[in-house]
């Protein structure tokens, strides 16, 4: 149905092991409701590629099988390598998917039947020309700090090409917001996530927050979360939260690990992408923050 | 986007802010056709007996909270169920669509709800709050739309499509 009047639809979904939400604004329904509905399909097969628990996606495919031998990867999954590979090297190995063994072992995920390497690190993928991957060594990769921000890019440009011309997607927190209508996001506290913050408005950027309150849990009688520094292999404890907006989810998602684990040293790598940073304290007020554009959304800060 | 969103750090006293984060995305009907397009559905609600819900526990390994079960029959073959779930932040109430073999079609969250902090529940505390945000530069909203922050899991809701598939087994598959 067709009528003058701006309409907003907004739909969620149980997926990626958190809430999806999209929503599309415009002046036709049915128009919308397409457009949504290719984002969640978008969304649906970033998930068949890039799960860690799926036995046929290209990650436990990856992991079973890219050593010794080289495989085919869907152009999707090349892309997110390639960017992990690219933040690995500018973090010098903070971040790195590489550390799955040491999620698995600290049960955030799976144990499979793989035997990685101790040693190995992001080092050890190598990125061939037509999508190919090859494992130096036997590892195990998790694509969770990243494929989120990416499923949520996908979303965006479903709604678009679907001719949706403003909205937001929201992957459990990793957010994305288009066209010419701005939207105020808030931004949970560190420590009682159950409050907000503060805000931020946003138009046509994306952010990403990355804190342990949810994840938190005792292993072997210390606190350990699946924010994992990919040097030290040391799991974010304090309650604390990260947030970055940048123009990409995929960047945003990945930027936020870097930050947690090397704060003002990070600065360089948010310049490089035009992003702004935000730390929370536990007490939610602010510690650090970065403003590398114009583009900075202003912080409000409840107290 | 535009000059006047330059940063500025703008501390708001007074005003704490719980996440009071509501969503109602659907209707039951708007769920019924966002799922089945365009079919037509008969309520079929189901009251479980105590031997269907132990039979539903053993076989999904979930606890079965509630007796009465919201279901539809799909003109052409399939179910639509609305069930929910409660986690220690959330309140969530969802539609799954079945496909005529049992298998599931689509799951769409209805209603999302997460706990807020106490101080919300006062209605006075409540005004104030509205009162308040009315002079704040970003006009906030009573209610919030957008959260960004760590994941919460959807695993409460993966557990009840789990328990909804064994109900299927126990009460609908041979009715």
């Amino acid at each position: 149905m067709r009528t003058n009047r701006q309409i907003e639809i907004r739909r969620c979904r149980p997926m990626l092991g958190t809430f999806v939400e999209v929503a599309g604004s415009g002046t036709n329904a049915a128009s919308l409701e397409r457009g949504i509905h290719a984002a969640f399909a978008a969304v649906e097969k970033v998930n068949r590629l890039m799960s860690f628990h799926d036995p046929d996606s290209d990650v436990s495919r990856m992991n079973r099988d890219a050593f010794p031998k080289s495989i085919i990867v869907h152009p999707w999954t090349w892309k997110v390598l390639e960017t992990a590979q690219y933040f690995a090297r500018e973090s010098h190995g903070v971040f790195d998917i590489a550390v799955a063994r040491l999620l698995a072992s600290r049960g955030y995920l799976p144990r499979r039947e793989y035997q990685p390497n101790n040693a190995a690190t992001w080092r050890d993928i190598f990125l061939r020309k037509n999508c190919r991957v090859f494992f130096r060594r036997q590892l195990v990769i998790d694509l969770g700090g990243i494929a989120k921000g990416f499923a949520v890019d996908r979303a965006v440009a479903a709604l678009k090409a679907s001719g949706v011309k403003t909205g937001i997607v929201n992957a459990g927190g990793d957010l994305r917001v288009f066209g010419s209508i701005s939207r105020i996001v808030h931004v949970r506290h560190p420590a009682k996530p159950t409050f907000a913050a503060g805000a931020v408005r946003l138009a046509e950027r994306a952010m990403a927050t990355s804190g342990v309150y949810f994840a938190r849990r005792r292993h072997l009688g210390q606190y350990v979360s699946p924010l994992l520094d990919g040097c030290t292999g040391r799991s974010a404890r304090e309650l604390i939260s990260v947030s970055v907006a940048a123009a990409e989810c995929m960047v945003a998602d990945a930027l936020t690990k870097i930050v947690f684990a090397l704060r003002e040293q990070a600065a360089g790598l948010l310049g490089q992408y035009r992003a702004d940073a935000l730390i929370l304290e536990r007490n939610a007020a602010p510690s650090w923050r970065f403003n590398s554009s114009c583009d900075t959304p202003e912080w409000t800060q409840f107290d | 986007m535009k000059s006047e969103l330059a940063f500025i750090a703008l501390p708001i006293s007074a005003l704490v802010a719980p996440s009071t984060f509501a969503v109602q995305y659907l209707t039951v009907d708007q769920a019924q056709h966002a799922v089945f397009p365009g079919k037509s559905f008969t309520a079929a609600p189901v009251k479980l007996v105590p031997a269907q819900r132990k039979a539903i526990e053993q076989a999904s390994g979930v606890r079965v909270l509630r007796d009465d079960q919201k279901v539809w029959r799909v003109s052409g073959g399939g179910w639509f169920i609305v069930d929910e779930v409660v986690g220690k932040h959330e309140f969530i109430t969802y539609a799954v669509g079945l496909n005529a073999n049992g298998s599931v079609k689509q799951i769409e969250v209805m209603d999302y709800r997460e706990t807020y902090g106490g101080e919300i529940r006062n209605e006075s505390w409540r005004a104030q709050f509205v009162g308040k945000t009315s002079q704040s530069p970003l006009k906030l909203d009573r209610d919030i739309k957008n959260i960004s922050g760590a994941t919460l899991s959807c695993r409460h809701i993966t557990d009840g499509v789990k328990r909804l598939l064994a109900f299927y087994e126990v009460a609908l598959k041979r009715s």
